[in-house]
């Protein structure tokens, strides 16, 4: 059952009044008049916002080590601080790119998911799959996106890597984004920004049958 | 009287609460930048609600913004840019949040999102939307947002049920969705 209008909002008026950042779910659209007013209304609670001296220090600092000339290169971007390709990304990957020491490179390859005990869940026939087109089933507790390319099939997880929220696919642009920030991911699972690596999706299991019935290694 | 602000989350840059500002030998452009950007950022922050996502969001309208700032462009000119990228990039935001797409937002944004930087106190913006309102739906929004009551002191307060404040607070909130603050 769905969450109530009430409750859902009153979730992101808890959060906001705690300072929190607008943590948003699937179906929160639904309320998108009473959000953005609860983000004003509660801003102009708040009074006058100024930047934080920290983050304006940073800011002073960015500006100045900002390469001369032209546009910032997406590497020059992370080496002068704000760690995210110029005009790509939204929100917390920005946060995220301040940490120091971000990988130079995404984690090759995702870790398997192994679920202990497992077993094969039927989730339909192959002949149900669209070529190259995401589909989401459940396997038990384990949720997979499946790709069907001709008799094969592979799975990725529909968790994404980076925060706990359900990847959507995303079929003009033939990726799996993420409703949580702005993240995208191929069918193999790899991150689509590489100036700003996350981590390859989690790999998860799947089989043709003889039969032509589409199993994945659930629960 | 209780408040729910106390736990606020911490921030990127929780460290450093006193810094002093010291620019590595800033230019004039990146100072005048900065002031700039302390615009932008209460703009941002009056639609978002949050420091966070507020930092996060001005971080990329400053990126996108060097190259102008670079040109030497008079502050009037820098400012329009400013804004206009703010503007671009809160739409963005606000589509990803809320996994729509742009198109889909732009009534919402259009009414949200002035062309320039705000012309009254936040407290008098606050005080324009809560006027605009039924008593209960006023009193409602007052208690909880400007004084931080939970739910439950409201309903006390109110001689309600935190079930019919929930609710009502939905209303509230719609209804003031619907009050005109830019323009």
């Amino acid at each position: 059952m769905g969450e109530r209008p009430e409750n859902r909002v009153d979730r992101i008026v808890n959060d906001l009044l705690r300072g929190r950042r607008l943590r948003l779910r699937g179906g929160d659209a639904e309320e998108k008049e009473a959000i953005t007013a609860a983000a004003r209304l509660i801003a102009a609670g708040q009074g006058s916002q100024r930047m934080h001296p920290a983050f304006r220090k940073r800011l002073a600092e960015a500006l100045e080590s900002a390469p001369k000339g032209g546009w910032l290169t997406r590497r020059a971007a992370m080496v002068a601080g704000f760690g995210v390709a110029a005009g790509a990304v939204t929100g917390g990957l920005i946060a995220r790119a301040l940490e120091p020491a971000a990988p130079a490179t995404p984690n090759p390859g995702g870790r398997q998911v192994n679920p202990i005990p497992g077993r094969w869940v039927d989730v339909g026939a192959l002949a149900d799959f669209a070529e190259g087109q995401g589909k989401r089933v459940t396997a038990g507790a384990v949720g997979a996106y499946l790709f069907r390319r001709g008799s094969t099939v592979s799975a990725v997880s529909a968790m994404c890597s980076h925060l706990p929220c359900e990847l959507n696919w995303n079929g003009g642009n033939g990726v799996l984004d993420c409703p949580c920030h702005p993240a995208s991911f191929t069918p193999d699972g790899a991150p689509t920004n590489l100036a700003y690596p996350l981590p390859h999706l989690d790999l998860v299991s799947v089989r043709v049958t003889d039969a032509g019935r589409v199993e994945v290694l659930g629960t | 009287m209780s408040t729910e602000r106390g736990s606020r989350e911490e921030g990127p840059e929780a460290e450093g609460t006193g810094d002093v500002l010291e620019l590595p030998a800033a230019s004039r452009t990146t100072a005048i930048a900065l002031d700039e950007l302390e615009l932008v950022y209460a703009f941002i922050y009056a639609r978002v609600g949050n420091r966070p996502d507020a930092e996060d969001l001005t971080q990329q309208v400053a990126m996108k913004a060097i190259p102008r700032l670079r040109q030497g462009a008079p502050a009037s000119a820098i400012r329009g840019y400013l804004f206009a990228t703010a503007r671009s990039v809160l739409g963005a935001f606000w589509s990803t949040r809320l996994g729509l797409s742009e198109a889909e937002l732009h009534e919402d944004l259009a009414m949200a999102i002035p062309a320039g930087p705000p012309s009254e106190e936040p407290a008098e913006r606050a005080r324009r939307i809560l006027d605009g309102l039924s008593d209960n739906y006023r009193r409602v929004l007052e208690l909880r947002f400007l004084h931080g009551y939970s739910l439950k002191e409201v309903a006390a307060e109110m001689r309600s049920t935190v079930g019919a404040v929930k609710v009502m607070q939905l209303r509230a909130l719609r209804a003031a969705a619907k009050v005109r603050l830019d323009g």
